[in-house]
């Protein structure tokens, strides 16, 4: 293969070590989201303040359950656990409620959470072009919605 | 890119956009010059995390969705050349690409539901990579992997990317993105010859062209 094409060296590894997030902290990534919590509670899974859930995901909590706009999933007090007179939400519970997979790494706290097989249903039935979440490089945020009214060839290419 | 930005600028139809995405875990710093170069004035993105390929399954680059106005995909997962390429010489010689993907994309903005080359909801449907738990964890992996990349924590890099791999082995993005913290880089000896055994599984590098 032609030497333009394979890895620049000084490219393989430009980022330098640094700590993720403070000890005692956790960074979610999350359908896109990349989201530093400040807290977390002492267990297997990850246990999240319930005000941290919307900039994780989207959800909020509320009497009827995990609300994400009018949708809401009954979910009762199952996955809220009291730590020291703390009330936590479990996260990973939670996915595993929704068939969700998610990959954690407990030694660093930064846990990653796969696509909702729900959220591909439309597209895999019905041809519907699923949503996505990206930043342009302006800081723009993209998403499907905003490609509605035109034609769109999505397209993706790497250096590589 | 600067091909993608003359058929672009050739099409010039206010409701038609183009949304490009670099997958590239380097980020802006490799991805970013290569856009600039191209003057592109259609949507730019680079996307560490494959966020695009993750949304439509892709395991390849390049690969492309067509999506009409109402947000139907009428075509996709295709080796998106934009025209056919020759690099090297002699036997180093490789031809890759096609002429007939960007006639058939102005074609269909030009006519739309009417254009030859737009396919039913079945045929896209059917089209579409079917993709298990398993491969949807694997994209989990492979973002774990990115952040620890972007923060320099090399190992647990590719200990991650290792993971998403096993996870799907379809995915010839994560075998190549991969090799790019390799010496040897994405498009060597051992990139040839895992694409030589995935080929040799009767597996396409890309799936067939229907134009």
């Amino acid at each position: 293969m032609a030497k333009a094409m394979m890895a620049n060296p000084d490219l393989r590894h430009p980022f330098e070590k640094q700590q993720i997030h403070r000890d005692g902290s956790a960074t979610v990534l999350y359908q896109g989201r990349t989201t530093t919590i400040a807290r977390i509670g002492k267990g297997q899974g990850l246990l999240i303040d319930p005000a941290d859930l919307p900039k994780i995901n989207g959800f909020t909590l509320k009497p009827e359950g995990a609300c994400y706009g009018d949708m809401c999933i009954p979910i009762g007090d199952s996955l809220l656990v009291e730590q020291d007179g703390v009330q936590w939400f479990d996260l990973t519970a939670f996915a595993d409620f929704l068939g969700q997979d998610y990959v954690g790494d407990t030694q660093s706290q930064v846990w990653s959470f796969a696509e909702l097989p729900a959220r591909r249903e439309s597209m895999m039935v019905d041809a519907m072009a699923p949503d996505f979440e990206v930043t342009d490089r302006g800081g723009q945020v993209v998403n499907m919605a905003d490609l509605k009214g035109k034609k769109a060839l999505i397209v993706t290419w790497s250096s590589w | 890119m600067p091909v993608w930005q003359r058929i672009y600028e050739e099409i010039n139809n206010p409701n038609f956009v183009i949304l490009c995405a670099a997958q590239d875990t380097g980020g802006e710093a490799v991805a970013g010059p290569i856009f600039d170069a191209a003057n592109p004035t259609y949507i730019q993105v680079v996307d560490p995390d494959h966020i695009i390929s993750s949304a439509f399954n892709f395991v390849n680059v390049p690969s492309a969705a067509w999506v009409d106005e109402t947000g139907r995909i009428v075509r996709i997962d295709e080796g998106t050349y934009s025209q056919s390429h020759v690099i090297g010489e002699g036997e180093q010689k490789i031809s890759f690409g096609t002429d007939v993907y960007s006639p058939a994309l102005k074609d269909w903005v030009e006519k739309g539901a009417d254009s030859v080359h737009v396919q039913s909801a079945q045929t896209v449907t059917a089209n579409i990579r079917q993709h298990s738990p398993d491969q949807l964890k694997a994209d989990a992996a492979f973002r774990l992997g990115n952040t620890f990349r972007a923060y320099g924590h090399v190992e647990k890099a590719e200990h991650y990317w290792a993971m998403a791999r096993a996870l799907n082995p379809e995915s010839i993005n994560f075998i190549r993105q991969n090799l790019t913290l390799t010496e040897e880089g994405s498009a060597g000896e051992t990139f040839m010859k895992l694409m030589g055994d995935y080929i040799g599984q009767g597996k396409d590098y890309y799936r067939p062209m229907d134009i």
